[in-house]
This record gives C-alpha cells, sequence and structure tokens, in this order.
C-alpha cells in the first residue's frame, strides 16, 4: 500500500514537475536553435514555450547580429560560428532582425 | 566586342597629367578600365529619364545612356567604354595600342576606394591585407599624387580598433595623405559608430557626415548605415538631410558637386538592401545643381547609372567580390578563381577640370 501511494505521489510530482518550463525545455522535442546562414535566419519563425533558451549559430561567411525590434536584448556581432542565446521568459511575440543587414528578419513566438 | 562607334572623334581621357602612351599605361593583361565618362554642366537639369530605350541626346546633353549601360555590360568581359563630347565608344582592350591620346591636365584629381573589410579571412579572400596594399601601390603609381582619397565604408570587418589601425597604418603609405572616410554598415557594429567617429570623424556632426571644397568642388560625406530598420534599406535620417539641405542652398548651380556616402543612394536591389529609403530627399536637394557625381560602395562591383544631371557610380572593393543582383541566393562574397581576384577588386580615380565642370570616374582592377 505503501509503495503503492509512493508511486502515486511521485508520478503527481513528476507530472507537476514536468509542467514547469525547465522540465518542459529539458524534454522539449524540438531544440530552440537557429541558424545563420544566407543572410536569412532559419526557421524565420519558431514557437517556444515560455522559459526556453533559444541559440543562435551564425553559419554564414559574414557577421550577423541579433537585434530584437522592442530592444530586449541585443547580441554583439556574431562572426562565423559565433552564438548568441536568449531566455524568453515572458509569453509574446519577439520581432527581431540583424541591424547590419537590415533585410534579414524573423520572429520568436513565445506561449 | 562592343559595337557602339559612332564618330571617328578621337577619344581622349580627362584623367589628369597621363604623360605616356596609352598601350604602356594600360595592359590589356594587367588592368581593366570598365568607363571613362564625362558630362557637362547643362541649364535645364529638371528632366531626368529611366526609360529602357535609344535616348538620342533626349536630356540634351549628348550622352546615349542606353548605349553606355549596355557598354558597361561589355566592360567586364574586356571593352573598353569611352564617352567623348557625350559620344559613346568602345573599343576591346587588344585595339588598345591604336588609340591615341590627348594629354589633359586636370585641376582636381582624387581616389575613392572601398570596402576594405579589414579582418575578413574566409574563402572569398583570405588575404585581405594583400589585396589592400595592391591598391595602395595602384594609387601610388597613379601619374600624379591624387589630392585626397575618398574612403566609402566597411573599412573594417567587424568595427575592431586593430582593423581600423592596420587601415590607418597601411594608407600612411598612400602617395595620398588626406583620406576622408565615411562608415560602412561593418563599421559601427557595437557602439553605435563611436570608435569610427573617433578616428575618423573629426568635424563630423551627428552619426558622422560633412561637407568641404576643393578646387571648386563641394564634396558632401553622407552616413546611411546607422539606426537601421528592421526590413529596410539604408537609412539618413531626418537631421541629416535637414542639414544637407541647409549645406548646399546657397552654393552656385554651377558648382559641380560629389556625394559620397557608404549604402548606395539609388534602389539598385532592394530584396539585398542595396538601396537607401529616404535618399530621393537628398537628392531633390540637389536637381537644380548642373553636375552631381554620387560615390558609393558597399555592392562589392562597379556599376553606373546616370538620371538627369546626376552621375552616380559605386566602386569595387579592396577585399571581395559581391555577386550581381539576383545571381545567387545572397549578397555574401562570392569565390571566384584565385588568378581572377584581383582583376575584380580595384580602385576609382576621378579628375575634374575646372571650366568644364565635368568629373571623369575611372575603374582599374587591381590586376
Amino acid at each position: 500500500m505503501k509503495k503503492i501511494t509512493l508511486l502515486i505521489v511521485t508520478t503527481a510530482a513528476l507530472a507537476i514537475a514536468a509542467g514547469t518550463p525547465f522540465l518542459r525545455a529539458v524534454f522539449a522535442d524540438k531544440p530552440a536553435d537557429i541558424k545563420i546562414d544566407n543572410f536569412s535566419f532559419t526557421p524565420q519563425t519558431i514557437t517556444v514555450p515560455a522559459g526556453t533558451q533559444v541559440h543562435w549559430t551564425n553559419r554564414d561567411d559574414i557577421p550577423h547580429n541579433v537585434v530584437s525590434e522592442d530592444k530586449s536584448f541585443k547580441s554583439k556581432a556574431l562572426d562565423t560560428d559565433d552564438q548568441f542565446s536568449y531566455t524568453f521568459n515572458k509569453p509574446g511575440t519577439y520581432k527581431y532582425f540583424c541591424s547590419i543587414h537590415p533585410k534579414m528578419t524573423a520572429t520568436v513566438v513565445v506561449k | 566586342m562592343c559595337l557602339l562607334s559612332r564618330h571617328p572623334a578621337t577619344p581622349h581621357f580627362f584623367t589628369s597629367g597621363w604623360n605616356k602612351t596609352l598601350s604602356s599605361r594600360l595592359s590589356p593583361l594587367r588592368s581593366t578600365l570598365t568607363a571613362v565618362f564625362s558630362h557637362k554642366i547643362r541649364e535645364d537639369t529638371t528632366e531626368h529619364n529611366d526609360k529602357d530605350e535609344i535616348l538620342h541626346d533626349h536630356n540634351h546633353d549628348g550622352i546615349d545612356r542606353r548605349g553606355f549601360l549596355k557598354c558597361m555590360a561589355w566592360a567586364g568581359t574586356g571593352a573598353l567604354c569611352l564617352i567623348k563630347g557625350g559620344v559613346l565608344q568602345s573599343y576591346s582592350l587588344s585595339r588598345l595600342p591604336e588609340l591615341k591620346e590627348k594629354d589633359v591636365q586636370a585641376e582636381l584629381s582624387f581616389v575613392q576606394i572601398s570596402d576594405s573589410h579589414m579582418g575578413f579571412n574566409k574563402p572569398a579572400n583570405t588575404d585581405v591585407v594583400g589585396t589592400f596594399k595592391a591598391a595602395i601601390d595602384k594609387i601610388n603609381a597613379l601619374p600624379i599624387t591624387p589630392a585626397f582619397m575618398l574612403h566609402t565604408g566597411d573599412v573594417s570587418h567587424l568595427s575592431k580598433p586593430e582593423e581600423f589601425d592596420t587601415v590607418q597604418q597601411m594608407l600612411k603609405s598612400a602617395s595620398a595623405k588626406n583620406v576622408f572616410y565615411v562608415p560602412g554598415e561593418h563599421d559601427v557594429i557595437n557602439d553605435e559608430g563611436k570608435e569610427f567617429r573617433d578616428r575618423f570623424g573629426k568635424g563630423g556632426q551627428g552619426a558622422g557626415w560633412y561637407s568641404f571644397d576643393n578646387k571648386g568642388v563641394h564634396f558632401i560625406g553622407l552616413v546611411n548605415v546607422m539606426n537601421l530598420k528592421a526590413g529596410g534599406l539604408g537609412n539618413l535620417g531626418q537631421e541629416q538631410l535637414e542639414w544637407m539641405e541647409k549645406d548646399v542652398k546657397h552654393l552656385s548651380k554651377s558648382t559641380p558637386i560629389v556625394v559620397f556616402a557608404h549604402i548606395p543612394l539609388w534602389s539598385i536591389y532592394p530584396e539585398w538592401g542595396w538601396g537607401t529609403d529616404d535618399s530621393a530627399q537628398a537628392l531633390s536637394y540637389l536637381k537644380r545643381f548642373g553636375s552631381v557625381t554620387v560615390l558609393n560602395g558597399h555592392i562589392h562591383q562597379t556599376m553606373q547609372k546616370v538620371e538627369g544631371n546626376i552621375t552616380f557610380h559605386t566602386a569595387a572593393s579592396t577585399a571581395f567580390v559581391q555577386p550581381k543582383p539576383g545571381t545567387a541566393p545572397s549578397a555574401g562574397p562570392m569565390k571566384v578563381p584565385d588568378e581572377q581576384l584581383r582583376s575584380l577588386l580595384g580602385i576609382t580615380d576621378v579628375s575634374y577640370k575646372r571650366g568644364e565642370h565635368a568629373l571623369a570616374v575611372v575603374d582599374s582592377s587591381l590586376g
């Protein structure tokens, strides 16, 4: 009986824990990785749960950066293979672009 | 060969002080002249024409624009295009020894260099120092010392102090000691251009715009790489436009004007950011002037366009080549065969002869 109680409690605890952003990110199906190449961000639109840390990697042979339109984040210049990360804690739609090549635009949707 | 000969008149170069014969100065294997262009002041400068048709002196300045632009397309394959008195002639480089040269002393000669991207080291060019040095050697080999140089931006590749240092050090060995700079987007990456302005922007206002006069020609250095908006092109901004309007207000319309800025001030290929959102307003302040030359960089290839009284010219880079508009997935550095690289990089020599209000713009490659 005690073992079953323990099992139920543990399962319940795990279920609750799985609901937290931390575990959600750990067990996420898709990594929140954005590739920068050929003067574009891929994927151009990404949807992630709140609390996700998104990683950008520049695979282009030209430097780029990552600048949000609402000024909430701005990376330094990323040369080839440089990375930038930002954790999106608040839900919302975050449009961003490369301020060196402003035609490069993309969006992070945080749910 | 481009078959656009019109008159048998002897072509002549307005580039200053060429005393040697043309054939010794130009070797088809070593340099490619893409265009020599000169145009005279016109009093009625209000009309412009950008239709794709034979214009037959439509703007009363003797320039057949369609023929000129068609010839520009041949320049990359080795034709020399000349305009004499507004008439276009072209010659394949193999016929250069036949050309006679008229010696013209220009009162002002200066050089435009652009897009040195010091710090770049990818396959498109692993030795930007070497090609920059070749550009300086080219400048030093010109028959006369240019009065000064204009650097139309992307001096550095990543706005790093050591990159700016290298360019400044290397330019000390150039024959022209004065250099006027405007920033490219690669020069203002991390600090809103503060490092650039500290080094190169003395006397500038706002983001670093300024003007100066030399031998009766009025030069305007504009900054169109700051505060770029998402999805936008180059941008001048209201403050700079207001300054520019005041700056030219009291000049006589016969004053030749040279505007230099990094991103092209005409719309070459907006999809790749090759244009400036608010340049039309800037150019409207220059409509009344008879002779306006706009010198830009950014696209790493030479291109010219004539619109009314304005000649637009973009310079080659001294660092790497970029593809022609729309011919590649993006505007990034284009790898070319090693033996071709230097022939696709280059400098621009500009000359002005007082009284004629004509500017001759000559591109030459590094090899």
